[in-house]
């Protein structure tokens, strides 16, 4: 396995503010990982560091080896368009997948025309009109067609209907298996892309919380439901991330149970079920404890 | 970090650094509207307004006065106002397409450069225009009206010397525009007051210096030394220095949304 992507100690501040903290973290090449994260946790601005769109106030970047920052070697391998890209005044989508080949040299005009069918995008009305579905969409085909080696979506559904995102989702996935890339992929509809996610990195006021693959990170936690004397009982001491209650039955979620603990929980009457990536995250971006970052 | 950097650039760049620079090129010329059509839409129009102002002037002074009329027009600066929109147009050029060029993989370098030559072949577009309509004026007798707006007796005597005053404004008004939009891309409003704040300031300075050491007579005796021909040729000195601030400026900004 290759890294594309090596960070070490990465800050950014605007200000006082630590938009994105003493991030380290590694990616291997031909992967897809999903950025997760609530609303201005870092996303945008990890991604703008990686692609040299925003300098890093300390820390190292490694994007195919070297610091992307105007670097033309390395940038003409990604593609990022950004959730807030700006285009030219006037710019219609037509004349965005006009330039785009000049800037991407893998650019697939074909695939292009096909995803601007598949997503019914009017090629001639001005971008500043496009209703914000058809927004992203023009950020979507860009990113798609680009093959660029290193593709990042930044929030690529935002304002699409539920078959527009399914598409995207297919759509990408197919492709990734023709023309293997990386690619990183920033959301918050979680449970939409787990299947597609092969690592995931949660980020959370500006710190990455988890750097995990999925699916150990799935087995990571388990919910427990019982009667509530039995599941305290079993719990214990254990570190509880989410507690629900109705009568005298409980649902509790925990963190790393082995094999063995799962059989006694099992014959000590307890129902086991895995929890949902989206669960997992909303539990650990919920709490700023950091011991669960230590225990997953 | 200087280490990684430079062991970046050795691997070889898919794309030469010219094709990296001519794509940017390509793409202030994607939408011809801001760097051609409305300029010379206004072109056109102060151009129509001129005529008929020559056209009322020469029918009130009557016949007799001709030469006189002739000799007032020459002190044309109707040509002025398309200089100054140059600056506009260069300033709206690099705020429009500064975070879709990023946004585009382009390094800022590459960016600045190609966005630097864009406004050179646009100045001598604009130049070879301005000296054809030049020699029009001239054969036409000032559009058969004695007006003069292209052959003006700021640009200096025969087509040659026009060419090279009018390219070297041109340069002035695109860099300056260049370097004002850097500033605007990387500060946003507060920076643009705070540029206009300094400017203000060195004008009013310099102003004050002038008065104060009594050197007027010496500054008008250089633009008379100069000549026309001389100032244009003098400007290429703050046409660069524009140009490399721009360049300064621009390597530190960030895409900004708003």
């Amino acid at each position: 396995m290759t890294a594309v992507v090596e960070t070490k100690g990465l800050t950014k501040r605007y200000g006082s503010v630590s938009a994105v903290q003493d991030a380290t973290f590694t990616i291997q090449e031909h992967t897809i990982t999903g950025l997760l994260g609530r609303n201005g946790a870092g996303k945008t601005t990890l991604m703008s560091l990686l692609t040299g769109q925003e300098f890093a106030t300390s820390g190292q970047i490694r994007v195919f080896g070297a610091n992307p920052v105007e670097n033309a070697s390395v940038l003409s391998q990604l593609s990022f368009i950004k959730e807030s890209q700006k285009y030219p005044d006037e710019f219609r989508p037509k004349d965005v997948f006009k330039s785009a080949p000049w800037f991407f040299e893998r650019w697939d005009k074909d695939f292009a025309e096909r995803l601007i069918d598949e997503f019914r995008l009017p090629l001639s009305r001005r971008i500043k009109k496009l209703s914000r579905g058809q927004l992203s969409a023009v950020g979507v085909i860009v990113g798609l067609a680009s093959r660029a080696p290193l593709t990042f979506f930044d929030e690529p559904y935002l304002g699409l209907d539920a078959v527009a995102r399914q598409n995207f989702y297919d759509l990408l996935l197919a492709d990734y298996a023709e023309h293997p890339r990386t690619i990183i992929l920033s959301t918050h509809l979680i449970d939409e892309v787990s299947n597609l996610l092969e690592n995931v990195i949660v980020i959370e006021g500006g710190r990455i919380i988890v750097n995990q693959d999925a699916e150990s990170l799935r087995g990571s936690v388990t919910t427990l439901v019982g009667t509530a004397k039995t599941v305290d009982e079993f719990v214990g001491a254990r570190k509880v991330l989410h507690r629900d209650s109705i009568g005298g039955l409980a649902s509790v979620s925990v963190a790393g149970l082995s094999a063995d603990e799962r059989k006694q929980a099992a014959a000590a009457g307890l129902e086991l079920a895995p929890v949902s990536l989206q669960q997992l995250v909303v539990r650990m971006t919920e709490s700023n404890d950091n011991e669960f970052k230590e225990s997953a | 970090m200087t280490a990684i950097q430079a062991e970046g650039r050795t691997t070889a760049a898919p794309r030469g650094a010219l094709g990296r620079i001519t794509r940017v090129v390509k793409l202030h010329f994607a939408n011809p509207w801001p760097v051609i059509i409305t300029p010379w839409l206004i072109l056109g129009l102060i151009f129509a307004i001129n005529v008929s102002i020559w056209a009322i002037v020469t029918a009130a002074a009557g016949p007799d006065s001709a030469s006189e009329v002739a000799e007032g027009f020459q002190y044309s600066g109707a040509s002025f106002y398309i200089f100054v929109y140059m600056m506009v147009v260069a300033i709206m050029a690099v705020n429009a397409t500064f975070a879709y060029a990023l946004g585009f993989s382009a390094t800022r370098r590459d960016y600045y450069l190609g966005t630097a030559l864009t406004f050179v072949v646009l100045a001598a577009i604009y130049t070879a225009a301005f000296v054809l309509l030049g020699v029009i004026e001239r054969a036409t007798n000032g559009w058969f009206l004695n007006g003069r707006m292209f052959d003006s007796i700021y640009f200096g005597n025969g087509p040659l010397e026009q060419a090279f005053c009018v390219f070297t404004a041109f340069l002035f008004f695109f860099f300056v525009g260049a370097a004002t939009g850097s500033v605007y891309v990387r500060w946003k409003a507060y920076g643009m007051i705070a540029f206009f704040a300094v400017f203000a300031l060195l004008v009013i300075g310099a102003l004050a210096v002038i008065t104060l050491t009594g050197s007027w007579p010496a500054v008008g005796a250089f633009f008379v030394d100069a000549g026309f021909v001389g100032t244009f040729a003098w400007s290429l000195v703050l046409t660069v220095l524009a140009g490399v601030a721009g360049f300064f400026l621009l390597r530190r900004a960030t895409p900004r949304s708003s």
